[in-house]
């Protein structure tokens, strides 16, 4: 398996459906799921550097301890500063915000990738990760903002009003979309990863 | 796991503990006075829509940088915390203005204002806060309070920053100037040496003026058929016009030019007999004394060209406004180098808080070290800065401006013409 199929098959929310707890979460709009994708980039690249900088170090049976450590610390910082400069996201993501530390999206990328490689290839890998792991949700924020709530980027559209599915607003919606579009992009995604396999 | 590995990994885990506890209690610190501020705000019914030290994350991108907040407030209103330090004393002025929902401004808070009595807008004018109560963004018919220009002007110059602040990012709409509004508000940019101006009576054309206090010239508003100009007439005679959008238009407005000359002809007061008399005394073998029209409208009352043997000199008398109106007399040579400095009154000592032993232009001897040394500057290597004096700075000021203004007119002589 070489290193781009490596990266496809670990795109979390998408072929190992990781992260799909987050994605429903903070999908219900563009804002907060652009707000969520940020933070997911700057804590994956962020914890990779360190953690490639510091995994020969750390004893095996340490590694988790210290991981979990290293990646609340960057959540932890990444939470205060949304929290202080950009309010309203960190507002309507909540709890999923700082959830991010107990996150298998990041644990994932820092065990496996980052835990095991130079920081070159853990910071690239964090980045194709996140930028993913954005595009999914911005996607589902999409099609559950306007469909759901008649709206674009917070901006209510007047000839959505008498169209819209409550639905797919709430918590069943934000799966339902998740669902369709996993659903799409393996149908074009499935035959190109047995060929590069074989 | 052996022993030295769970001490490692104990150590590893202990060091991730102390940076990342710093680094949070360390970020902590600008965070929380964010928050905090922000929902101080919130419970006082005003949704933060600015702030400086968040500046490149708002939305509103046409803010100067004396305003520090901008507020939504729950009654549609705004309100705008600015801050200043152009006062008299240079300390900070801060205020706080807030606006309806029709752009009128509501209330004015002054938060911090360092001034001493003498020098105190409110002292001088305790009710002058109230004069902008129901103004629009045009702040029509507010003046600024006399005995305390500075600070005054500083006050009204922060208050048409914050209501900028909301008119030029949308929120509230802009008030309409009258056209004598622009032009009188057109004056200190037009003419900067033109102080204490005071109204004259309305004649001919001439719907409203101004006669500068120092006597460097007059500011006109002239009617020529349905448009207005303002019109600028310095001590020497020369005349611009301007229309409503600051243009020069005195090519096409001769006539506007024309009664101006000569409404100014008859008011005002020549000081070329006092300049030649000074002249004489200054430069000693002064010869071939002419005066000359500068056209400029800086602080010059009148300007000459002499000899001294076969050498040029061009020479202003300059009366700028330090504490009170000074009389400047700054002598050029021919390579554009101050060859003399004098001044007629420089220490106001019974109303400066004159500090003898603090000040180095106390005796007579050290006012003349004082003058003598801008002696040999040019354009090029006078600054200014290391000729302000403390406990003068009013008055070291004003001498700077007026060595500013003489060089300009210096430069600008090409377009002098001898006075027939």
């Amino acid at each position: 398996m070489n290193k781009r199929t490596h990266l496809l098959r670990g795109v979390p929310g998408l072929l190992l459906v990781l992260g799909a707890g987050f994605v429903m979460a903070s999908s219900n709009n563009l804002k907060a799921a652009l707000g969520m994708g940020a933070a997911v980039i700057a804590a994956l690249v962020l914890s990779s550097i360190v953690i490639s900088a510091l995994h020969k170090i750390i004893p095996q049976r340490g590694k988790l301890p210290c991981y979990v450590l290293i990646i609340t610390g960057f959540v932890s910082l990444i939470c205060m500063l949304m929290e202080a400069y950009f309010p309203e996201i960190a507002n309507s993501l909540g709890v999923h915000l700082a959830a991010l530390s107990v996150s298998a999206v990041i644990y994932r990328d820092a065990d496996e990738i980052a835990g095991k490689s130079g920081e070159l290839y853990a910071i690239e890998t964090a980045v194709v990760t996140g930028l993913f792991f954005t595009v999914i949700m911005a996607v589902c924020a999409l099609i559950r903002e306007f469909f759901g709530s008649g709206a674009f980027f917070g901006n209510k559209l007047a000839f959505m009003k008498d169209y819209t599915v409550g639905t797919l607003a709430g918590a069943f919606g934000g799966y339902l979309v998740l669902a369709i579009v996993l659903a799409v992009i393996q149908k074009f995604s499935k035959n190109k990863s047995y060929e590069e396999e074989e | 796991m052996k022993l030295n590995e769970f001490f490692r990994a104990l150590t590893i885990c202990l060091a991730v503990v102390l940076v990342f506890g710093a680094a949070i209690y360390g970020l902590g610190l600008h965070t929380d006075k964010i928050i905090s501020d922000r929902e101080a705000a919130l419970s006082a019914g005003k949704e933060e829509l600015y702030s400086k030290e968040n500046a490149a994350l708002s939305t509103l991108t046409s803010v100067n940088e004396f305003i520090n907040k901008i507020y939504k407030l729950e009654d549609g209103g705004y309100e705008v915390v600015s801050a200043t330090t152009n006062t008299y004393s240079g300390g900070e002025l801060a205020i706080s203005v807030t606006v309806d929902a029709e752009g009128k401004i509501s209330g004015i808070t002054v938060e911090s204002y360092p001034d001493t009595p003498a020098f105190n807008i409110f002292e001088k004018d305790p009710n002058y806060i109230e004069t902008y109560k129901g103004k629009d963004s045009a702040l029509a018919d507010v003046g600024v309070v006399s005995g305390s220009t500075i600070s005054s002007t500083a006050f009204k110059t922060l208050v048409a920053d914050s209501l900028e602040a909301l008119t030029s990012n949308g929120l509230i709409g802009a008030g309409v100037k009258s056209d004598e509004q622009i032009f009188e508000e057109l004056i200190p940019e037009k003419a900067h040496g033109f102080a204490k101006l005071s109204p004259i009576t309305a004649e001919g054309n001439i719907t409203l003026g101004w006669k500068a206090g120092n006597d460097t010239g007059f500011a006109l508003v002239i009617k020529n058929g349905d448009a207005g100009y303002l019109a600028l007439v310095n001590a020497m005679g020369v005349c611009k016009v301007y229309d409503n959008t600051g243009a020069d238009v005195t090519a096409g407005q001769s006539t506007v030019c024309d009664e101006a000359k000569a409404y100014a002809a008859k008011s005002q007061k020549s000081y070329d007999d006092a300049h030649q008399k000074k002249l004489e005394k200054l430069m000693e073998g002064a010869s071939d004394i002419s005066f000359i029209k500068a056209d400029t409208f800086a602080n010059i009352v009148s300007a000459a060209t002499f000899k001294v043997g076969e050498e040029s000199y061009n020479a202003f008398h300059l009366r700028p406004n330090g504490y009170d109106i000074m009389d400047v007399y700054v002598v050029i040579d021919a390579s554009g180098a101050i060859a003399k400095l004098d001044v007629k009154t420089m220490i106001f000592e019974e109303e400066y808080y004159f500090d003898a032993a603090s000040t180095n232009l106390t005796t007579a001897e050290q006012r003349s070290a004082y003058k003598n040394s801008f002696a040999g500057l040019t354009v090029d290597t006078f600054t200014g800065e290391d000729m302000i004096i403390a406990k003068a700075t009013m008055s070291t000021k004003a001498v700077n401006q007026a060595v500013k203004d003489a060089f300009e007119a210096f430069e600008t002589l090409g377009g002098g013409e001898v006075n027939e």
